[in-house]
């Protein structure tokens, strides 16, 4: 992809019509990578506008600068700028009486449930006590689904005394008011974390989106993860954006899971994508579909696979 | 809605062209441009893009500039779309009566299998055929539950095992079953799974091997993205499928990626997915579809040439 602009070397000022046939294979080689075409060209733009006028260094090609400024801008927009230390956090607040409460939103069938049963198992290892609540109340199986990651936690981490247990008030009843009890059970047991799952809807359903403000009221979680799957091409960003603003004034997401990067290669522009639509930081990324298959973002890792 | 954005723009785009009076190369080239923008914009494979950039600059560079040219280049952007969500296949299978009919679904990781497995045995079983449902997913967490509350909603009779652990085996006990008391429509669930993992794809060729299914059909998400083609390759080339159904059309994408996948498999879309329940199921034709997608009116000047 950068085979264009392999023959001008050091010391020359760059112009607008210098940089178009390289911004161009760019912005070509970025949609190649599943960056939705919005971050891509907003990337691509931000960095001509940044090098227009600049000297290349001695040696140094077209080719490599416009490389290394595109890769600089990658990992500024991967770069969180609060500390993401879940563990911490949640160490922070065990002398309350009150849990620390995470909930898990995002479209269908993205991974969800079996992300945040990962994190789980992760919780588990930390020995934290963690209630699982099953807020899915709508779609078949959602949670015997539950009852199984519950069950089998259990048994790995019983051995070493995690305690797990799962909060179901089976189908059909509103997830705000499950999620709320499931909270008040959780501190009056004294459980550490509370581990909420919901239903998959469309970000574009008006109905179902506009329950999630409810839902924040009820149960007051301590963080808002969003899992998008790294499969998914451009409607990233505006599945980020839509939940993102999806819990009222004052209240919006805290961090994604990126589920499924296991199964797209060096195609992860979904990383860029949704956080280039909110600002908001990646926690963790999905790497299979085992409790083990949870990692923490490498942002150097992620921009070499992005530029590779 | 798929592609709706895209018909728009690409509407706009030739519109703009046809109405203006010289169609040089500049105007040509500012058209394609925007149709190019609006294709990857909708998840298009981007290779797939400046193939088909090229393949209408090709066929409208050849003849001079004037009328002639620009219903050349209407029918060759038509062309091109066609193509795209068409691959002309004629061997489509259509199911039989008085005989078992099996049918197998195969896909990546919650595209919607489960789902739409029960949809689809629904759709027969209001056409007449007694149609049933085996669960062969023995991996993921509830998933013979799932199956079983979706089939128990729809009266559909089901098979499955939340003991056996191997698919092949429940998939062919199954199907036996279902064969030996008549059933016309068979549909077998399988786990959702990906190309890197070697072992899954075994996994789905033996289950291919063990039920023998007259239709396999892939089950894309239409929001899936660039590494759509890749995947369905590897699919086709493990698999065979014969037909793919997209799904959550309900949804904002523009379903280019899965599009993608039809042109890098030459495989139809059959069935539309555009809702989570039962009957949000509708068939998919893509002449009508590439209609619908650039407005009716200029599709019939467009397609007399
Ligand atoms: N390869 C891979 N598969 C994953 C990953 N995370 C989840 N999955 C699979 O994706 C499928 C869907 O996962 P779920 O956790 O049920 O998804 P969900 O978002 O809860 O789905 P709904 O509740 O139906 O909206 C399952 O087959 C999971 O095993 C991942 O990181 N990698
Ligand atoms: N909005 C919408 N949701 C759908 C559609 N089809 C399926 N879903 C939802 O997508 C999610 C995943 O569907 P499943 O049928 O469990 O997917 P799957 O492919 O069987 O998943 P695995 O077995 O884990 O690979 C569920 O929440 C479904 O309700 C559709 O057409 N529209
Ligand atoms: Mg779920
Ligand atoms: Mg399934």
């Amino acid at each position: 992809a950068f085979a264009y602009f392999r023959n001008i070397v050091g010391g020359k000022v760059l112009t607008k019509v210098d940089l178009e046939k390289p911004m161009a294979a760019m912005l070509d080689h970025l949609l190649r990578k599943n960056v939705a075409r919005e971050a891509a060209i907003q990337v691509c733009e931000t960095v001509e506008k940044s090098l227009v006028g600049q000297k290349t260094g001695n040696f140094q090609s077209i080719e490599n600068t416009v490389k290394a400024a595109i890769e600089a801008s990658l990992l500024k927009i991967l770069t969180p700028t609060t500390s993401l230390d879940l563990l911490r956090e949640i160490q922070n607040k065990k002398s309350q009486s009150r849990p620390y409460v995470i909930s898990i939103v995002g479209v269908n069938g993205v991974g969800k449930s079996t992300n945040l049963s990962k994190i789980c198992f992760f919780l588990l290892q930390n020995k934290f006590k963690v209630l699982i609540a099953a807020c899915d109340t709508f779609r078949s199986g959602a949670v015997e689904q539950l009852r199984v990651h519950a069950r089998n936690l259990k048994e790995l981490s019983e051995r070493e005394g995690g305690v797990v247990e799962l909060y179901e008030k089976g189908y059909g009843k509103d997830a705000a008011n499950i999620a709320r009890d499931a909270v008040n059970h959780a501190e009056g047991e004294g459980f550490d974390v509370v581990l909420i799952d919901t239903a998959g809807r469309r970000h574009n359903d008006q109905r179902l989106m506009s329950s999630l403000e409810k839902f924040a009221k009820f149960a007051m979680p301590d963080k808002i993860l969003m899992v998008g799957e790294a499969l998914v091409g451009t409607d990233s960003v505006l599945q980020a954006r839509n939940f993102n603003s999806a819990f009222g004034a004052g209240r919006s997401l805290d961090g994604f899971i990126i589920s499924k990067c296991d199964t797209v290669g060096d195609m992860i522009g979904t990383l860029i994508s949704m956080v280039f639509a909110t600002g908001i930081p990646v926690l963790f990324l999905g790497t299979g579909q085992n409790y083990q298959d949870l990692r923490t973002l490498n942002t150097t890792w992620a921009v070499k696979l992005l530029m590779s | 809605m798929v592609l709706a954005d895209l018909g728009k723009r690409i509407t706009g785009a030739v519109s703009g062209l046809v109405r203006s009076d010289v169609v040089d190369d500049k105007a040509l080239d500012n058209m394609l441009k925007e149709i190019c923008a609006a294709l990857l914009e909708a998840d298009v494979n981007v290779k797939l893009v400046q193939s088909l950039r090229k393949s209408i600059k090709h066929t409208v560079s050849a003849s001079p500039p004037g009328p002639q040219r620009k219903r050349l280049i209407q029918s060759s952007v038509f062309n091109e779309l066609v193509a795209l969500v068409d691959p002309q296949t004629d061997n489509l299978f259509k199911p039989k009566k008085g005989r078992s009919n099996i049918i197998m679904f195969v896909g990546l990781q919650g595209s919607g299998k489960t789902t739409t497995c029960t949809k689809l045995a629904r759709w027969y079983q209001a056409r007449g055929f007694k149609s049933c449902l085996v669960c062969a997913d023995t991996f993921r967490a509830g998933a013979f539950d799932q199956l079983k509350q979706n089939a128990t909603k729809a009266k559909i009779p089901y098979y499955g095992s939340y003991t056996e652990t191997d698919p092949v085996r429940v998939s062919k006990e199954g199907v036996d079953k279902f064969r030996k008391e008549k059933f016309e429509i068979i549909i077998v669930d399988t786990s959702g799974r990906h190309r890197q993992e070697e072992e899954l794809f075994r996994e789905m060729v033996q289950i291919h091997e063990a039920v023998k299914p007259d239709q396999t059909i892939m089950v894309l998400d239409s929001s899936i993205g660039q590494a759509a083609e890749a995947q369905s390759r590897a699919f086709k080339e493990s698999a065979n499928f014969g037909a793919i159904v997209l799904t959550k059309t309900d949804g904002s994408a523009q379903g280019g990626g899965a599009i993608s996948a039809v042109a890098a498999t030459k495989t139809p879309i059959v069935f539309l997915g555009t809702g989570e329940h039962l009957l949000d199921l509708e068939k998919f034709d893509p002449k009508r579809f590439v209609a619908r997608l650039l407005g009716m009116g200029d599709v019939q000047g467009l397609v007399e040439h």
